[in-house]
């Protein structure tokens, strides 16, 4: 047997030895890196520029005249003490217009870390590490010699998170981001902004105003305009592909008051992306206008996403790569549409990114090469470019009608610059002549007018205001006309009876132009307005508007509320969407008032009553509980309210009602409630409910889920007779199950005793599973591991028991060298595992050169090795770590054989845990969801949400990873070498590379195990389509390929006659209902429902989805099927659907 | 002749005694924008050296953008609360053993209006109170009036705000028998001090170093801006050293919850030391020259 376990790995090195690894610094020949390029059908790339007329392009933009302003950096990752910041701004010039720069400018230098350039009034602004700044030259074509500071207080606590992604908005704003790691404070004319994470900013230098545009996102490093003015973001670090922004909208990490919902992206499942820009102009064919592109910088490839309508938001769908390429330092970061209508991709040219994980100072670091790429189609002419420079306004008015956006959008920078007095009157003519002109683009050219104006702070004129908000146009003219009017406050006020027409407006997206514009009017007829939304069909992203309109406008709505004011209208359904969307404490009484009305749908009352378990008192919980406990009330939705209410005790401590008896028809419940009305027992110490809990603590057949609740109900009374129960029981003369169940409850009442008991209990045990949780009961209190430590001296316990003893103290991710001593003692095990030396390291990636992707990829879908339940790929999996769809392609082999022995090392941002100590002395692991309203939500290790009060917190720390040592320790050699020669080709181009298609990946499937049988058997196997069925149903997901292999599945025989089976389904979220199709690689052996209806597989199966998530079962007969099934989701031509397959875990 | 209020009140009040630096001050500045800002253009910090000749000056520049008495401005990713932020700026000040500290918070906190002036108070009190232990001579400077701009066209309720503040801290001072310095009472800035109506630009710093001078009781520096020039220069050669050393770029993965993984390149922030200690060399030595 050749079993090496890494654990015996031997003393370690200084880790500074690290990071030198295997360097592969590549030929910089830009000819070399463009002959790797895979360039989509139709285009070719050609270089621009390199190195030495750049050097580290961070950002990219062109200016009126078609020079393209780049800020690099080769300072990057940190300056070095005493050294000098002399980072640069250059422009690049294509003077004979040959598609090549000739000439290269350096604009200003001695910078620190730039990472924003947009040029504008005469000059360029900047965004230079702490401040905006704009920086200009007294003599044109010279080096800048003027500098203005705009704004300071940006924070610097990460370079790659340091104010980026500089765009002018349609609006003439400037809009800018930070990263997660960024606290900022910004003082302006009209008060302080804050900003302490991600976010988008929007500023008007003109005025000084500065203000959060939309919260969240790790890293978004790609924003950009359509051509009506809505915007789309980009994140390199999050995983959700294109992100639609709705102004004002909470994403993913956001920080501020209304955290408790998120907005996500279009595509998730997608790796990391950086820039982005929206295809326009004559140079591309006509289905790539409107298409986005963005960088997966990690996996070399530039991708291009195709956007359709989807009911307020948008759908976003994958194509084939405009480049991809294995060239290790190929990392395209920023893209731009040129003056010539080509599209520029700026190379940052680097081997090695990222300076968490890697040394600021690694010497395979490149600060010297820098690329410009620019991609053409091949034999379509390209764009003349415009000469806007000096052109008069009658020229630029009609640049305004061009089909490029680039032109359209650098002749209304030109048109601010030269400014209101100028321009105004002729826009006026301008603007009524092109909109009586009529025509297909009339609504465009209209729009551009608009935003002119508004350049100005002002509007066209009445007549073309009256258009922009008519009925007549295009409903995305009405969505940018509202868009405008929200950018200020007295303009809204304005324009107020026209948003209250508009509500009503056919349009979903216009719906929520004017829902979120109505959250800038502080007033309660606002709210009320917006409310009106509900009239109409609402969709997730309308919702989600809605929910924080709504919550904005509180302070506003809430007094006129309570004064009898304002009714809106008598309409339950908005009253009880407005209340539930504020839940606080002054909405208990109008809640019961709705409620006892009894007009509320049925499908809003369950959401009312799960409101009063987090705003309401004992009498309220005791309302909840009643409800909870009738049998018409269906077992999820039972167990859900249950639960709810157990939370509340729990965190907001609330007290037992008067009358108790609420709780009786629960506790003869058969679905989970009764497991949290147990617990409710004993939180609120009901003595007359006790003896019901020590009956059935010791029920016989009883699901250990519920003996667990009914003696953790008995101890939570915390009194002697609790003791002397649970004492009883952890005697031996009952069941082990009785035992170890009663020894964890016992661990929270009596430690001393628990751990004697348990030392007893280990000694016999048998090496099962469960005895995990029994340890953990210990090592998640701290009095528990120096307990059993002591109790474990001098006993010898089985081998096996006490390695699973070892491996619950590794998924701890605890330091608890007593226990591990005890363990390692009482099991007469072996020494401790060490950290690998930097050539162990070596001596492994050496393996990993010469070893199998494929057997590594069943290596990481083993379950014992449990990668998939905290790591997805593509969007399937568990989402605990980081997803690693595109991991190989952005991390060093070294780095992946260190990450998977000592998990602590490098951690992704986003993915520290936090450890919490609770004033009873229990220990919590996880990483931070949100913390708001003295409540903070964090993700487990089991994947689990759990919320914590903060205020029963007695310590919080930082800890590091999740990921628990040594998972991979009991595989060989070679096995090791299989798994990360997986990992480090996942994202690379060729089979591990990122899909397009949209195929299922993540599935349920029904384990073979005796309950499934006998409810088989009783019912029939189609059953399992039923909405409400109660299998028990396990993850499983697809290989990279999109391929589920049958043989890992399980399968079972309901009768002895009868073929094999094997029951199977998956989601799909359909957000706008229409006709989409499943594509099945073969049909043979399945049977197929969608819902509960049974649908006939063909090869292309047509599917009519109403909106909702659907559910999509598959019965296989595995006499029949020996193939691997793959289905894969497509779109019918013509049809309005609007699908996606669910991912996660 | 007519004299305006505002400018009979300038010429007739008395000048305030000279504040007393003493040789080998080490003065700790904290502050909103207008002391993080000053750091750059450092008109006012060459001045003040340049006033005092015979002694040794050393400034350390703790102002931070949108700051105020609670230290707002200075969270961070792994802590991020009222009670660690106001523990930074403690911290950050007494770490630097200051015999002079000089605080010039209330721009940020006046957006409060009259509402939010027991919590200033209260915030000051408390500041002062945790600094006592630096045993410092302690300066209050009052805010600066906001000027008119096309960013703010009118800048009177803000100022009557800022007045409101102003008088606080005034009371504060008196109360506790620290020095205060007022910033108020000067012409409102020029056209060309400011572009946004709040915030001195280069032109406005060193237009307005003789009325912070002033505000310390010291009339003139004796010596023109051109004859500063060089010593000025040394000032932001030794202020950018520090301003990397304290406020490091990349501080999650050299300080923070991501020390584990950067942790190991923080020494390189000690080394910036013997470069701050030669740019103050340079100052000395510049400053000693200075001849009227």
């Amino acid at each position: 047997m050749r079993h090496i376990v890494f654990a015996l790995l031997l003393a370690l090195l200084p880790s500074a030895a690290f990071g030198q690894g295997k360097a592969t610094v590549p030929d910089p020949d830009p000819e070399l890196e463009r002959k790797t390029f895979i360039v989509a059908p139709g285009f070719e790339v050609s270089l621009f520029a390199a190195d030495p007329l750049l050097a580290k392009p961070i950002q990219m933009n062109f200016d009126p005249q078609g020079r393209l302003w780049i800020a690099s950096s080769e300072i990057y990752p940190q300056i070095k003490p005493g050294e000098k910041a002399n980072d640069k701004i250059i422009i690049l010039e294509d003077t004979d217009g040959d598609g090549k720069a000739d000439k290269t400018t350096v604009f200003a230098d001695g910078l620190l870390i730039p990472t924003g350039i947009a040029p504008g009034d005469g000059g360029a602004y900047v965004a230079n590490s702490t401040e905006v700044v704009h920086l200009s030259a007294s003599k044109p074509g010279e080096k800048a010699d003027k500098k203005r500071i705009l704004l300071s207080g940006f924070g610097t606590e990460d370079t790659h998170h340091i104010i980026h992604t500089f765009r002018w908005g349609p609006d003439s704003h400037l809009y800018f981001n930070q990263s997660i790691y960024i606290h900022s404070h910004i003082e302006t004319p009209h008060g302080v902004r804050r900003l302490n994470a991600g976010g988008i900013w929007r500023f008007n230098p003109d005025k000084t105003q500065l203000d959060v545009f939309a919260r969240g996102w790790v890293n978004t490093w790609g924003h950009a305009f359509d051509k009506y003015g809505q915007s789309f973001a980009t994140d390199g670090a999050g995983g959700e592909g294109i992100n639609h922004v709705v102004p004002g909208g909470y994403y993913l990490t956001s920080q501020g008051p209304h955290v408790q919902r998120v907005l996500h992206g279009l595509n998730p499942g997608s790796p990391k992306f950086c820039g982005l820009e929206i295809i326009s102009g004559r140079h591309f064919p006509d289905d790539w206008q409107g298409d986005c592109i963005t960088n997966d910088f990690r996996g070399h490839r530039v991708c291009r996403f195709k956007l359709k309508d989807d009911g307020s938001t948008f759908a976003s769908r994958e194509q084939v790569e405009v480049i991809k390429s294995n060239h290790p330092a190929f990392r395209p970061i920023d893209v731009k549409m040129g003056p010539d209508g080509a599209l520029y991709i700026a190379d940052w040219y680097n081997p090695i990114i990222q300076h968490g994980e890697v040394d600021f100072r690694d010497p395979r670091r490149d600060h010297t090469h820098g690329r410009i790429w620019r991609v053409t189609a091949k034999g379509r002419d390209l764009v003349k470019k415009p000469k806007l420079e000096g052109a008069t306004v009658a020229e630029l008015l009609e640049h305004l009608k061009a089909p490029e956006q680039w032109t359209r959008d650098q002749a209304k920078r030109v048109l601010h610059e030269m400014g209101k007095d100028k321009v105004l009157p002729e826009l006026k003519a301008w603007a009524t002549a092109a909109i009586a002109a009529e025509g297909p683009d009339r609504d465009r050219h209209a729009t551009e007018a608009m935003w002119v104006a508004q350049g100005f702070d002002a509007v066209v004129s009445m007549p073309l205001e009256v258009i922009m908000f008519a009925n007549s146009g295009r409903p995305e003219l009405r969505a940018a006309a509202i868009r405008r009017v929200a950018l200020t406050p007295a303009n809204i006020e304005k324009n107020f009876s026209l948003l209250k027409e508009r509500i009503r407006d056919e349009s979903p997206r216009v719906r929520l132009e004017v829902v979120r514009a109505l959250s800038v009017l502080h007033r309660a007829d606002a709210a009320e307005t917006a409310l009106a939304a509900l009239d109409l069909p609402m969709d997730k992203i309308l919702d989600y508007a809605l929910w924080l309109t709504v919550r904005e406008l509180e302070p506003h709505w809430m007094p006129e509320f309570q004064a009898g004011k304002l009714t809106f209208g008598g309409d339950a359904k908005k009253l009880a969407f407005a209340l539930n969307a504020v839940g606080n404490k002054d909405t208990v009484k109008p809640v019961l008032t709705l409620i006892d009305g009894g007009k509320i749908p049925k499908e809003n009352l369950q959401g009312l009553y799960l409101l009063l378990t987090q705003i309401g008192g004992p009498e309220e919980l005791a309302k909840v509980l009643t409800y909870a406990g009738t049998k018409d009330v269906a077992a999820p939705q039972r167990a859900e309210a249950t639960n709810a209410v157990e939370a509340a005790i729990r965190n907001r401590k609330v007290t037992p009602p008067k009358d108790v008896a609420v709780l009786v028809p629960l506790l003869a419940d058969a679905s989970d409630a009764r497991a949290a009305a147990l617990r409710i027992v004993g939180l609120w110490k009901l003595a007359a409910h006790r003896a019901a809990l020590e009956k059935a603590s010791l029920e016989k057949e009883l699901a250990p889920n519920l003996r667990a609740a009914a003696l953790e109900g008995v101890a939570l009374f915390g009194d002697a007779n609790a003791k002397a129960w649970l004492t009883k029981l952890v005697s031996l003369e009952n069941a082990p199950e009785v035992n170890r169940l009663a020894l964890i409850a016992l661990a929270g009442l009596d430690m001393p005793t628990a751990a004697t008991k348990a030392a007893d209990f280990l000694i016999g045990a048998k090496p099962e599973p469960e005895l995990l949780d029994l340890y953990a009961a210990f090592l998640s209190r701290k009095a528990g591991v120096p307990a059993l430590a002591k109790a474990l001296a001098g006993k010898t316990i089985p081998p096996e028991v006490a390695k699973l003893g070892l491996q619950a103290v590794r998924t701890s991710t605890l330091t608890v060298p007593e226990l591990v001593d005890a363990l390692t003692k009482a099991g007469s095990l072996g020494g401790a595992r060490k950290p690998p030396t930097a050539d162990e390291v070596k001596a492994i990636v050496a393996d990993v050169e010469k070893a199998d992707a494929a057997r590594g990829e069943i290596i990481f879908r083993r379950k014992e090795l449990q990668c998939m339940a905290c790591h997805g790929i593509g969007g399937a999996g568990g989402q605990v770590g980081p997803d690693m769809t595109s991991l190989g392609a952005s991390a060093q082999r070294d780095y992946l054989v260190e990450s998977l022995l000592i998990p602590n090392k490098a951690v992704k941002e986003g993915y520290n845990a936090i450890r919490v100590v609770t004033l009873d002395d229990k220990v919590y692991l996880g990483i931070k969801v949100r913390e708001v309203g003295g409540l903070l939500v964090i993700r487990t290790p089991e994947d689990k949400e759990i919320t914590i009060a903060v205020k029963d917190i007695a310590e919080r720390g930082e800890t590091k990873s999740i990921m628990p040592e040594g998972l991979t320790d009991t595989l060989t050699k070679q096995e090791f070498a299989d798994l990360t020669r997986f990992l480090s080709e996942l994202g690379k181009v060729g089979p591990y590379a990122p899909s397009k298609a949209r195929v299922v990946r993540r599935w349920q499937v029904i384990d073979a195990t005796t309950e499934n049988l006998n409810m088989f058997r009783r019912a029939r196997v189609s059953a399992a389509a039923e909405p409400d069925n109660t299998f028990v149903w396990s993850p499983t997901y697809s290989m990279v390929s999109g391929d589920l292999t049958l043989a890992s599945l399980p399968k079972f025989t309901v009768w002895n006659d009868t073929a094999a089976q094997s029951v199977l389904r998956f989601n799909l979220d359909v957000t706008t209902a229409g006709a989409a199709k499943l594509k099945f690689n073969s049909i043979v052996g399945l049977t197929v429902f969608v819902g509960a209806s049974p649908v006939e597989p063909k090869a292309e199966t047509l599917l009519d989805l109403k909106t909702g998530v659907q559910t999509v079962t598959v019965l296989i007969d595995r006499s029949k099927r020996t193939e691997d099934l793959r289905i894969e989701l497509d779109d019918v031509a013509g049809s309005p659907a609007r699908v996606a397959v669910v991912g996660g875990k | 002749m007519f004299l305006s209020a505002t400018f009979a009140t300038l010429i007739l009040a008395a000048p305030p005694a000279p504040f007393e630096f003493k040789d080998g001050d080490r003065i700790v500045w904290l502050g909103n924008t207008l002391v993080e800002r000053e750091q750059r253009y450092g008109y006012w910090e060459t001045a003040l050296l340049a006033a005092n000749p015979g002694k040794k000056l050393t400034v350390r520049n703790l102002g931070w953008s949108g700051d105020t008495v609670h230290g707002e401005a200075r969270g961070r990713f792994d802590y991020n609360n009222a009670e660690k932020c106001f523990k930074q700026i403690v911290d950050q000040t007494l770490a630097l053993q200051p015999t002079v500290i000089f605080i010039s918070y209330g721009t940020n906190e006046s957006f409060d209006g009259k509402e939010g002036l027991p919590k200033f108070e209260k915030g000051l009190a408390k500041l002062l109170d945790a600094l006592a232990p630096a045993k410092a001579r302690i300066v209050l400077f009052s805010p600066r009036p906001f000027a008119v701009a096309p960013s703010l066209p009118d800048p009177k309720p803000a100022n009557e705000k800022l007045a409101l503040y102003r008088d606080a801290i005034k009371a504060t001072a008196e109360k506790r028998d620290l020095r205060y310095a007022d910033l108020f009472d000067e012409k409102p800035a020029a056209g060309t001090s400011t572009e946004n109506g709040i915030h001195l630009n280069e032109n406005g710093y060193r237009e307005t170093a003789a009325a912070f001078l002033l505000s310390l009781g010291y009339e003139s520096t004796g010596f023109s801006t051109a004859q500063l020039e060089p010593l000025r220069q040394a000032v932001l050669a030794k202020n950018e050293q520090f301003f990397n050393k304290w406020r490091p770029q990349n501080e999650t993965y050299l300080f923070g919850f991501r020390k584990h993984e950067q942790g190991r390149n923080a020494k390189e922030i000690a080394e910036f030391d013997p470069f701050i200690a030669k740019a103050e060399d340079e100052i000395e030595k510049l400053r000693k020259s200075l001849t009227k």
